[in-house]
């Protein structure tokens, strides 16, 4: 397959088997190659300006704000608006219909025509015909805890607990960022060419860095507005250590399903980064900076707080887990294959989430290798058939690369006990279980290894009678295959991209799949809600707008904001009733 | 209305699962109109047209195979849409062309002929010279070649009309496909006569129609996209408390 940029090869790969094991994707971290440190990186490099050109907000925050942003070839525009929402229709389910604020990104200027448009529809969100030069679409709801705590702390001249976001790490959280073409938006293709946002997801999460911005300056617009006399702007520690949310539930799964390329990408990105650091030798410094950061992850997960038992279990076995990778560090020679004696001690000693943290802190080490990789995580995606391939080859081909999905049994109710399918309600992914619930008929086709299983079946039995026939021909008898060959050949040729689970076994958890996407994205703070929805925070940590283009610090101080631990700001006075006690 | 590429081909692949069409076949469908509209080639006016016979076919029925050898393939659509199962033939035609370096396909009995060069730009990526031919029966008499040059993503095509009508004994609903490995098929339409009402469109109209579609969005006629999307409702599970369940959220909004 040929990648959107030349890739650099490198040796020492870990096999699939073990990375794609749907626990282990499962329990991935934020990388220095997540979509929004890449995005902050080169908005770092390239000096990126946002200024606010319209603020016209009442007291109440309500109104129409838009920021501009300057790269070194293109412009563009955040256009927010902020509305009042009634108590009944605050909800975070993609399904709701009315947000406390709708926002977008713009390719180019906006003239008055478009920010009419816009205000017809952008609040309407799904329901509104949104324009062509609108790169991402979406929407936010304040956290009201933090919102009102906020609030009256900065208009009663002190700064608001730290611990607040510690416990959730944002003013507010979205729940959708709508890109590629949705609702009438742009197609990602047309950012094919665009310097700025040809990375997948770096216009999404523009977007939502941007929403970090207002959120600021919308607190202290409501403090001064409630207090002109007393008020003080949030302290800059603590706009670092805002986030944005999000919250998402089962419509992350088909996408990693859907996009097997993509995700093929991603994952060859991220195991080639560690790959490259495990051949590292271990200098003293480089030892050390590691030691500094698994310091500093613990404190992070240390400080995570989730209502989640099965995830307090895990961030804590992970804390533990680092104490013993920290120890033994110290008592282990800085040498040439320090880091492979690293992973290859946590694989037997570390649980999944501990063993995945050292290799995105790995990752960390190597700057010069790794983020040359940033440019390499797009594709364009097209999965072709190969029709002249023997059938009995393509036997084969299923056999060696896809023996893992060859498990399954259509007798094993374990095998067969969930369905996917989208609901008529905003076409929302969703879970049911078969035979007891109704939509079977109408599954969604994610569940890949079944399918591959069941194309083998048939083409053993279609062989006996054809030994010698062409794929073709094998699909004329099977058409109902086309999709299955076309992918599996496709596949094939790649080392990553297939999830190895059957997403219908009963034991099959979906928020590993949720994670899988998150931890590209650069989410933190995983607050699982159910087995099947979390909340996560986004850029908590990050540069702020004016940071951008700080000649005080570089750009790898600038950069260094993986697992931020709470800021101890000084002088400040709490007020009674601290977070500690309340979560 | 306006609507984006990626809305088209994702509306149209669940219209075409409501109707019936196998999953392969949905996305191939979908994306063969969708590639037709965003190059300037009225594939909406095409899926327009043809809407209603597809609601009456039986779209999973592969062409049958009237004959073939090693180069060449006769099949029999069924007077059903090349929208259905005509990849298939198609791949039949590539197949043979990969073993031989030449082969011919007919497709017989089809309809919906203009929407197979959609699917004829995936064949040309994949480094297959292929020039498509068919007959228009009706007044006038037209004739449509489409070449694509291989590893060219958009072909030429060339329609033009004839003077004299040949007696025919069959309705004429086919279309021919001649592949090659490593020859060039562009047509030559330098004949020594001039060609009735020729109509050319060539690769870089199509290229800036595209990039105009991506720009703009599409032109899409509202009744047939409140019709594709009763299409594809078929395909979604009507909501109820056990399916709100299984999305896994709670409704409150608490943090």
């Amino acid at each position: 397959m040929t990648p959107v940029v030349s890739t650099a090869r490198i040796d020492g790969l870990r096999p699939a088997s073990l990375v794609m094991d749907l626990a282990r994707l499962g329990s991935m971290h934020a990388s220095r190659l997540s979509f929004v440190r890449s995005l902050t990186r080169k908005m770092l490099t390239e000096h990126w300006q946002i200024t606010r050109t319209r603020f016209d907000l009442d007291a109440n925050g309500h109104g129409l704000a838009i920021y501009r942003l300057n790269t070194p070839t293109n412009r563009y525009h955040c256009v927010i608006f902020s509305r009042e929402l009634p108590p009944e229709a605050r909800s975070d389910r993609v399904i709701a219909e009315a947000w406390d604020l709708t926002f977008a990104l713009v390719d180019g200027e906006v003239e008055d025509s478009l920010l009419a448009h816009m205000a017809d529809n952008v609040p309407l969100q799904e329901a509104g015909r949104q324009h062509p030069r609108v790169l991402v679409l979406s929407r936010a709801n304040k956290s009201l805890r933090n919102f009102s705590h906020f609030v009256t702390a900065l208009a009663d001249g002190r700064q608001p607990d730290p611990a607040w976001l510690t416990a959730v790490g944002y003013l507010y959280r979205t729940t959708a960022v709508y890109g590629n073409g949705k609702f009438g938006i742009a197609d990602f293709a047309r950012l094919k060419g665009n310097p700025d946002f040809n990375r997948p997801f770096a216009a999404e999460m523009c977007a939502v860095y941007m929403l970090r911005h207002f959120s600021i300056e919308q607190l202290n617009h409501l403090a001064r507005a409630r207090a002109p006399e007393r008020a003080v702007s949030l302290d800059p520690d603590l706009q670092r250590y805002l986030g944005i949310g999000n919250s998402t539930g089962l419509g992350m799964a088909p996408f990693l399903i859907n996009h097997p390329q993509l995700i093929q990408q991603w994952i060859y990105g991220r195991e080639r980064a560690l790959a490259y650091a495990q051949q590292q030798p271990a200098s003293p410094p480089k030892r050390d900076q590691l030691l500094a950061l698994l310091r500093r992850a613990r404190v992070y997960l240390q400080q995570t707080v989730t209502e989640d038992a099965a995830q307090t279990a895990r961030n804590q076995a992970t804390v533990a887990a680092v104490v013993t990778i920290i120890d033994w560090l110290q008592q282990t020679p800085a040498s040439g294959d320090l880091y492979r004696q690293l992973t290859a001690w946590a694989l037997q000693h570390c649980p999944l989430e501990a063993q995945e943290l050292i290799h995105s802190l790995l990752i960390e080490l190597y700057p010069e290798f790794t983020d040359t990789l940033d440019d390499e995580f797009g594709y364009q995606e097209s999965m072709d058939l190969k029709p002249d391939m023997k059938a009995e080859h393509l036997k084969a081909l299923i056999e060696d690369k896809f023996g893992w999905a060859l498990n399954y049994s259509e007798q094993d109710p374990a095998d067969n006990y969930w369905f996917w399918y989208r609901s008529a309600e905003k076409e929302e992914p969703r879970l049911g279980i078969r035979h007891q619930e109704a939509g079977a008929d109408k599954e969604l086709p994610l569940a890949i290894g079944p399918r591959l299983c069941r194309c083998y079946h048939r083409l053993v039995a279609f062989l006996q009678n054809c030994p010698t026939a062409m794929v073709v021909e094998f699909l004329l008898a099977h058409p109902e295959q086309k999709s299955c060959v076309r992918r599996l050949q496709t596949m094939a040729d790649t080392p990553y991209g297939e999830i190895r689970a059957n997403l219908w076994h009963r034991d099959m958890k979906p928020m590993h799949l949720l994670r899988t996407k998150l931890s590209f994205f650069g989410a933190g703070r995983f607050d699982p809600k159910s087995e099947r929805w979390v909340r996560i925070t986004l850029f908590q940590g990050a540069p702020l707008v004016h940071e951008l283009n700080d000649a005080t610090l570089s750009v790898a101080e600038l950069d260094d904001w993986s697992f931020p631990a709470e800021p101890v700001l000084q002088d400040n006075h709490p007020e009674p009733g601290h977070i500690r006690s309340i979560v | 209305m306006k609507v984006s590429l990626n809305e088209l081909q994702g509306l149209a692949r669940k219209a075409f699962g409501g109707i019936g069409f196998q999953e392969g076949d949905a996305m191939d469908a979908a994306d063969m109109v969708a590639w037709m509209e965003a190059h300037g080639l009225n594939g909406i006016e095409a899926l327009k047209k043809g809407l209603d016979f597809l609601l009456n076919e039986d779209a999973s029925q592969p062409p049958a195979i009237i004959y073939q050898d090693a180069d060449v393939c006769v099949v029999d659509a069924g007077k059903r849409t090349i929208l259905g199962n005509a990849s298939l033939a198609i791949e039949l035609g590539y197949a043979k062309c990969r073993a031989r370096g030449l082969s011919v396909t007919k497709i017989r009995h089809c309809h919906n002929r203009m929407l197979i060069v959609g699917y004829l730009s995936r064949i040309a990526r994949r480094n297959m010279n292929v020039t498509a031919f068919w007959r228009n029966a009706h007044e006038p008499l037209t004739e449509i070649l489409v070449s694509f040059k291989a590893g060219d993503t958009e072909p030429e095509i060339c329609m033009y009309s004839l003077d004299a009508v040949p007696d025919e004994t069959e309705a004429n609903d086919g279309i021919t496909l001649i592949m090659a490995n490593h020859a060039n098929l562009l047509a030559n339409l330098n004949s020594d006569e001039p060609l009735n009402d020729l109509l050319l469109q060539t690769r870089d109209t199509m290229t800036s129609w595209y990039e105009r579609s991506l720009s703009e969005g599409i032109d899409v006629d509202e009744a047939l996209w409140e019709r594709l999307k009763v299409l594809a409702i078929r395909t979604l599970v009507e909501a109820s408390e056990d399916s709100r369940m299984g999305a896994g959220a709670g409704t409150s909004d608490n943090d």
